[in-house]
Parts: C-alpha cells; structure tokens; sequence
C-alpha cells in the first residue's frame, strides 16, 4: 500500500467525530499540561491511561499523543513570559524568548513560536508516514561512540553560547557536568556526591533545577531593582503582538533547521527534546549574520529550538511504532497503554493495525492545525500576564515554580533544590556566568559520560573507536571546528592588537 | 606589592570555584579511576575537577590584570542584593513551613511578607491578593489537575 | 431481691465482654484512594505490573476503593523504599517490589531500608528470562555463542542494565560455568539494549519473554535458550539452559506487593484476603499465561523464607561477581 492510499485511509479515521473531538481534548490538555513547569506529559497520561480503558483504541492513542505533542507547544509560553521553562525541552527558548519579552516583543515571540511549532510538527509528520522504517534502520546504527559525538557536539555549542566570556562559560558547564555525576553510578552501582541522601541517589531533579536557576533567579534579580511596578513595559502596537512578515522571512532557516534536527535526534532513543532544541539553537547561531546578538532577543533563537522540540515528538513516534522501542519517558508510557489495551508494538504492529497507525499520524496533521490555530489568538492574551505589577508576579512565579517542581515526585527536598539552584542562578547571573552552560553540562553530561564509557567497553578500551566509524568521526571533526574557531578569532584578534600597537 | 584587584566579586567568585574545584578532583580520585574496561566511576569527576582547577585559577589571575574592553556592566553592583537575598530567606522559610501549616497558608504569608514588607505596600490588598492566588493554585492544581500539595494540619 | 443480686456480678461480667468483642473483631476496609508506589518511573516495567494489577482486581470487585500509582523512580528502588518506611502505619499505602529490592541495600550504602523492614505480603510471580541473538547472526544455540566467546576471549559484548543487574549476574555464573568471557555493556533503558542487540552493536541479550515475543514474530531475534527449569510454552522449541549442559544457578526476578514498616494484622489480613482470592481469578491466570510469568503465589512464612533465601543468594553472587556488599 503506498503511502497516499494509506493517509487517505488515516484521514477517513482521523475525521470521523469522535476522534476529531478526543483529539482535541488531548492536545488542549497537553498545552495546559505544557504550560505549566513540572507536571508533563509523561505524569498526565499516565494519570489518564485507566480511563482509555473504555475508549476505542485508535481514538485513545489519538488523545494521548495529542497530549504528547501538545505539550510542546505550551513548553514556550511560560518561558517566554516568565522565563520559567514548562518543560525541560523549552529551556532553550527562554534564552532568546524571555528577552524578547523583555523588549517588549512577547507577542512576536509567542507567535513564531506557535507558527514553528507548526512548521515543524507537520514535518515530524510528513517524517513519520513517509521514511520511518529507512529512519528507524538508520538510527539502529547509532552506537555509544555516535551517541557521544552527538554529545560532544552539543557541548561544542557552549562555544555559542558563551557570550563575553569563553571562561567563565566553561566553568558553568563544568559545574553542570558536575551536578550530572551527582547519583547512582550506571555501571558500577557507586553512588557519587549524593552527601550520604538517599534521595540524591537518582540525581538532580532537572525541573528543580533549571525552574530554580531561571525562574526563581529571574525574581531573585528583579527584586533587587524597586520599581515596585510592571516588570516589563508593554509597549503597543500590533508589531509586538504578533511576528511580523520580516520576522517570517528572518526564520526561514530556523524553521527548516528545527524541523530537521528535531525529527532527526528524536528518532534516537536516549537523546530528549532538549539535546534536540540545545543543538537547534546552537546550530542557528552558527549559521547566522549576527551571532552576537543571540541571547538579547532574537526571533530566530526562538523559532530553531521550538521548532526543534515539537519535531522531536514525531520523531520519538519512529522507533516506539516501527520496532517497538521507547525514545524517551513519554513514548515509554505510550508504549505502556498500547501493551494495556492489548497491542503488542514491535516492527509486526504497522502492517498488522494499519488503521491504528495511519489513523495516529493522519490525526497528527489535525492536531498541529488545531494547536496553530487554538495557540495563536491567545497569544495577545497570554502577553497580557506581563502587565501584573511585579509584587503580584514575583509571588506568582513563586507558587507556580513550588507547585510545579512538587508535582514531578511530591517531594518537599526537590523544592528545597529548586530554592538553591535558584540561589546559584542569581548568583551566577550578577557574576556574569552563563546559566544556559551550566544548563547545557546538566543535560548532556549524563549521557556525554555513559556513551564515552559504553564505547570504551565496546572497545576494550581502544579510544580510536570513536574515530574508525564514519558517523561519530564526523561529527566530532565538526565538533573541533567549532571548538576551534573561537581560538582562531581570538588569535586573529591578538594579532591585530600587536600590529595596531606596533604602528 | 600586590597587582590592584579590579574585579573583588570575580575574585571571590573564582577562589570559591577553585576551591570547588579542589574538592571535586579530591573526590573524584578517591573513586576507582579505571573500572574493568574502560573509565571508572572517578574518571569524569577528577577531570571535571581538575578542569575547574585549571579555569578558576586563569579566573583568579585576569580579576588582577587590566580589563581589556569592561563594559560598565562589569561593574557588579551589590546595591539591590539585600532586597534579593531577603526575599530569598522568605522564600526559604515559607518552604521551610510546609510541614506544619501547609502550602497554602505558608504561600499566603509568602504574598503578604513581599507586598508588605519588600514592596511596602499596604496589609489589606495583600492579604486580599495572597488569598486569591492561593485560591487559583489550589483550584487549578489540587481540584482540576488532581496534583497533591503540601497540606497542613487542616486539610489543605 | 437476694436472687437478683446473685446475678448482678454475672451480668456486669457478661455486658463488659459483649462490649469488648466488637473491638477485637474490627476490620480493615480501605475507605480511601490507595497510594500504590512502585520505583520505576511512568512505563517502566513495575509501573505497568502495578497499572495492570490494579485494574484487574477493579475489574473482579475485589477492592472499593481505586489504586493510584505513584512513581518514586531513584537509585534503583532506594527512593521507593525510604518513602515507605516514611510510611510506617498509614493504612492506605502499598508498594510492588522486584527482586531488585533485595539486592540494592545489599550494595548501596545509602539504602537504610531493606524489603524486611518493610511488611511483605504477597510474591505474585517469577519472571522469567531468555537469552536472545540477533536473528542473522552464526549463534543457533547457547553453545554456538559459547564456543565463538572462548575463542575470541572479551570480543563479543552483552547489553544489560548495571553490574548488580540480573543480566550481569547472570552473565558472571555463566563465565564462571563455562570458562568463557564475553563483555558488559550497561545501558539505562531496555529500549537502548534492545536496539543496541538489533542494530549490531552488541551479540547478546538477557531479555524478558514477553519483551523479545514481537521482535521474534517479526523475524529480528532468536532465543538461543531460556533461563528457566522447564520450557516456556510460548517457545516449546528452545531448549533450556540446563538441557543444553549448562548447569547455572538460576535467578529469578520476583514481583510481588508489599505495605509501610509495622503494618497492623487487620490491614495485613485484609490484603492477604484480596489476594488469596485474586489469584484464583480467570482474568489474573490469562494475564499471567498473556505476559508469560510464572505463577508463584507465595505468603507469610513461605515468602519469608524465600526472601531471606534470595537475600543470602544475592550476596553471595554479589560477591562473586567482585561488587562491593556493604550489609
């Protein structure tokens, strides 16, 4: 059956009312779950999985993934406005998106954030129906050595993100490497740094920690200026309500570079949303005219990292239908519903529930519609919250924050994290230190560390398995460059200091 | 005598990592360094520590060179920190609460000790405001989204 | 009157035990939401035993009051089993544990808690393993895998989960028994291991049954052997590890439920009750054959027993196997 038969197929499925409505259910409820730090995805469906139970199984998977990608799209909003990350995958876009906020452009930055989200979502779709097997087989080929690659290259990203600084962004990092050992050892059962907890034996929450440093630190600095009123001053005009068709024009990479490394890295199980929106983001500033300007507010530093995140949830779809693998917690708790309601998902599930399939990626397409078209009217609304004088959003930002990291293990000493990580985010900012490095190190560092010692396992030790196969080899030669090219500039730049003060 | 120190904060800010740094390489080396193939659990550890070592120290040495193009902003201002930091021991506090008077009451407290005393604004609104949003979080969140908050002896 | 008067000690004797009796014979209903904590997060395995579990014993109206899972993922079980001893006297929380509860405070000197401190109830089943190639690969038995590891001496590779995982375990008695070596290699999520084994990157897998069942019907693996005394029916062809001459001591991975530290008797006889009828259910048997368990109803004493048996097993496995036994 070829591919049009088989949309057509999902269409007739997709349409027929009680999907269109269970539909759009789920993906309202992923964007309010979405919004909001701390209670994701992965909780809510779990939460909902009993009651599918009654539901026809098409129509549930339907609702649930709308959840899914759903929550995607809500990921930016708090970020924007509040420089608060709803999801571990929105952190990158409080960078650009939270200064545009403060530039009074939020409603430009909530706007191009629904368009790429939507731009990206029909790719991960387009992805999803048209070249999941060949992808699947692709990603198989993916072993620890090009798993670490792909981390070394993220963390090559810090060389964009580092503003004035390349130190001081280091030593951010660093820390963040740090705090990704702190827990159980993988592969010797060791615990490290966990101070004799048991609750730090599974590490740092991540929520606690970067709703910590963004948010509470975000409240902890401006509380130290008295302007007793609006935070940000909202000016008018419908240019900051909504991207304008230059912005449009301004992220037409973006949008494709999103969508690609999205879809692409959410393919692969054990890379998240967030590796895929770090190396979108990085990879935007690398291209562009003006890189020094990413992190004051620029539109595309919003676009690439959310188009990013919402491709990588068609993406994370590949392997859980084409071979029965999870991606990630979410695609895992799917997988979960799928065996309760009695499937068995492997490579036999697609040719065997074809209606099943098609049904979910043809529901996808009137998923994104929905969402581009729910998400953008409420955009002025949503700026809206920024016109609270400060002393009603400082306690606001607060509860939201205290309520959202309790949600993820109901556990007061996550809190307690979150207020020190808040702490060290202040700090960090008036010292001038890059949180987004130490964000970078958090994320990546867990996996950065597993995969270089998986490969030395595969290899006895051998360190030039990481070179032999042509994959990892080439990202890390991409990789030195980057990590080059500010030693480069920095030399040119030495130079032409001696010689201007040599005449 | 001693180069003058441009950047004092940096300077803390530095030593504080080196000794940071310090500890971690010292833990890190009490950790098995090589396991049966491969990298041990003290690899990654000793080398992040070394290379916190390694940058805090160049930190340490710029904060008494020159400043090659300081902006103004490099001129850290520890003026509005007490207002932060206050606000910050409230926050902690009211977390600390939690166990005996809940979220809720403690978050309503939380409200009124930033209007009334970090903002100085009047009592009354603020008692009004606090409740009001603890009201919305305990709707949204305990009623609509079925999340559990940190209760007090009453119930919520 | 004199009579009267003779009866009144007697009378005051009787109504004061009348008064007694319905104290000692009050029993335990739950009369809220029942906090069911496993120490895998949202899909892992002990989350959707417990889902199931939970929904079938609504499904036979054997509970009133609904279950809600509660995922306390960290350190292995170590943050599931601190909370509840945290726990000690609700009545209205329960925990499934695996095995894993066993060896982990044997080995992490943070675990304080260990499955005895806590009031076991019931073991429900022993999951079994297999032992799966890829399906293009020279290995068409256990021994075709052993012969191709003595001859290359730590070439091939195994996915599995940490070094006190049962796929290490298993590895390690299985080096020891056929003087074989073949590496470890540790990944966190079974998606990972599994993918690892298909796309090539490692030659060997322990696996569950019902795991490797879809890949099997797909034509991407090939069971080489099952962990188990007698042959499991879903693959009546493949020989047990023991019929092919390989004489391993086997683990098995228990699930079972379990409550906070000190339970009372009535809450105790409550759930035992629940049980003892469960699993004379029709649902419970189809969902038991469905996931290929073995049914290993087990409580009080006997699970005791088993326990304690498991604990001194793992330890000295653990021992043999060179990781550190702090308990």
């Amino acid at each position: 059956m070829d591919a049009l038969t088989n949309l057509l197929l999902g269409f007739s499925v997709a349409l027929q009312p009680v999907n269109l409505f269970w539909c759009f259910v789920g993906v309202v409820l992923g964007t309010v779950v979405g919004v909001l730090p701390g209670l994701g995805p992965a909780a809510t469906i779990a939460m909902l999985l009993p009651l599918t139970l009654k539901m026809d199984h098409t129509t549930a998977i339907i609702s649930l993934a709308g959840i899914f990608y759903g929550a995607r799209y809500g990921g930016s909003t708090t970020s924007i406005l509040l420089n608060m990350p709803g999801e571990s995958s929105s952190v990158a876009t409080c960078l650009d998106g939270y200064q545009m906020a403060r530039n009074g452009r939020a409603g430009a930055a909530l706007g191009i954030s629904a368009i790429a989200s939507f731009i990206a979502g029909t790719v991960g779709v387009l992805g999803l129906m048209l070249i999941s097997p060949p992808l699947a087989r692709f990603a198989l080929r993916f072993a620890p050595p090009e798993y670490f690659a792909l981390m070394v290259l993220g963390l090559a990203m810090v060389v964009f993100l580092a503003g004035d600084s390349m130190v001081k962004a280091l030593l951010a990092l660093l820390i963040g490497l740090w705090l990704a050992t702190i827990g159980t050892d993988l592969f010797t059962a060791e615990s490290r740094f966990t101070f004799g907890q048991a609750k730090l034996l599974g590490g740092i929450d991540f929520i606690a920690a970067t709703v910590g440093m963004f948010a509470i630190g975000e409240v902890l600095m401006d509380l130290e200026s008295n302007s007793g009123g609006e935070i940000i001053k909202l000016p008018r005009g419908l240019k900051n309500l909504m991207p304008t068709w230059q912005d449009l024009k301004d992220c037409r990479f973006a949008f494709v570079n999103g969508s690609l490394i999205g879809f692409f890295v959410g393919a692969l199980p054990g890379a998240g949303a967030t590796v895929a929106s770090f190396l979108s983001y990085g990879l935007e500033k690398a291209v562009s005219r003006h890189p020094e300007k990413f992190g004051t507010g620029v539109i595309e530093g919003v676009a690439a990292p959310e188009g990013a995140n919402n491709a990588d949830a068609g993406g994370a779809l590949v392997p859980l239908l084409t071979l029965g693998i999870p991606g990630g917690n979410t695609t895992a708790i799917l997988l979960g519903g799928l065996i309760l309601w009695g499937y068995k998902p492997g490579p036999l599930l697609i040719p065997e529930h074809p209606e099943l399939f098609w049904g979910l990626v043809a529901s996808m397409y009137v998923g994104n519609v929905i969402l581009l078209v729910l998400n953008l009217p409420l955009v002025p609304l949503f700026a809206q919250i920024l016109r609270l004088p400060s002393y009603v959003l400082h306690p606001f930002i607060i509860g939201i924050s205290v309520v959202g990291v309790y949600s993820v293990n109901n556990s007061v000493f996550d809190i307690w994290m979150m207020a020190l990580f808040g702490l060290l985010g202040y700090l960090m900012r008036k010292l001038d230190f890059p949180a987004s490095a130490l964000i970078l190190g958090l994320v990546l560092g867990d996996v950065l560390e597993r995969a270089l010692r998986q490969s030395l396992m595969m290899s006895q030790g051998d360190l030039t398995i990481l070179i032999n196969r042509p994959i990892s080899a080439t990202m890390l030669a991409i990789a030195a460059g980057l990590l080059l090219l500010p030693a480069v500039r920095w030399v040119r730049a030495w130079r032409a200091e001696v010689v201007e003060r040599e005449s | 005598m001693l180069p003058a120190i441009r950047d004092k904060s940096g300077l803390i800010a530095a030593l504080c990592l080196a000794a940071f740094g310090g500890y971690v390489t010292y833990t890190g080396s009490k950790l098995p360094y090589v396991a049966d193939v491969g990298p041990g659990s003290g690899f990654f550890p000793f080398w992040i520590g070394t290379g916190l070592l390694l940058f805090s120290g160049y930190q340490t040495i710029v904060c008494f060179s020159a400043p090659r193009q300081q902006s103004e902003s490099a001129e850290f201002s520890w003026h509005g920190s007490r207002r932060a930091l206050i606000g910050w021991v409230a926050m902690a506090a009211s977390i600390f609460l939690y166990r005996w008077i809940g979220f809720a009451v403690s978050f309503v407290l939380l409200t009124i000790f930033f209007i009334v005393v970090i903002e100085r604004r009047s009592a009354l609104p603020a008692l009004g405001i606090g409740v009001a949003l603890a009201l919305i979080f305990h709707l949204l969140f305990v009623v609509a989204l079925g999340v559990t908050l940190p209760t007090g002896p009453w119930g919520f | 009157m004199k009579p009267l008067r003779n009866f009144l000690p007697v009378m005051l004797i009787g109504i004061t035990i009348l008064l007694a009796q319905p104290a000692a014979s009050q029993e335990f209903k739950p009369s809220k939401i029942i906090e069911t904590v496993v120490h895998t997060g949202p899909g892992g395995g002990s989350d959707l035993f417990a889902r199931a579990i939970a929904e079938m014993l609504q499904k036979e109206k054997l509970i009133s009051q609904r279950m809600q899972v509660v995922n306390k993922s960290g350190g292995g079980p170590a943050v599931a089993m601190a909370y509840l001893a945290e726990k000690r006297g609700e009545t209205h929380t329960v925990g499934f544990y695996t095995g894993v509860w066993v060896t982990n405070p044997l080995t992490t000197v943070e675990a304080t808690v260990t499955l005895k401190d806590l009031t076991p109830i019931t073991r429900l089943v022993l999951e079994p393993a297999v032992i799966a190639v890829k399906a293009d690969s020279p290995y068409k038995t256990m021994k075709d895998f052993i012969d191709a590891a003595k001859k290359n001496p730590k070439q091939l590779a195994q996915s599995g989960g940490t070094i006190t995982s049962r796929d290490n375990l298993m590895r390690l008695l299985l080096q020891k028994t056929t003087g074989a070596q073949w590496n470890f290699i540790s990944f966190p999520s079974g998606g990972e291991r599994l993918s690892n084994l298909l796309g090539g990157h490692v030659q060997m897998m322990v696996i569950e049954p019902q795991e490797a069942g879809e890949q099997i019907r797909a034509g991407n693996l090939r069971v080489i052997a099952t962990l188990t005394e007698k042959r499991l029916p879903s693959m009546a062809n493949v020989p047990t590890i023991k019929e092919q001459g390989i004489d391993v001591p086997l683990i098995p991975q228990a699930r079972g439920m379990l409550l906070p530290p000190a339970a009372s008797k009535e809450v105790i006889a409550y759930w035992e009750g629940v049980f003892d009828a469960f699993v004379k259910t029709p649902t419970w048997k189809q969902y038991v054959e469905q996931n290929q368990f073995e049914d290993a109803y087990l409580k009080g004493p006997a699970l005791n027993k088993f326990i304690d048996a498991l604990k001194e097993q793992m330890r000295e496995v653990l021992k043999e196997a060179g990781a550190k036994v702090v308990r």
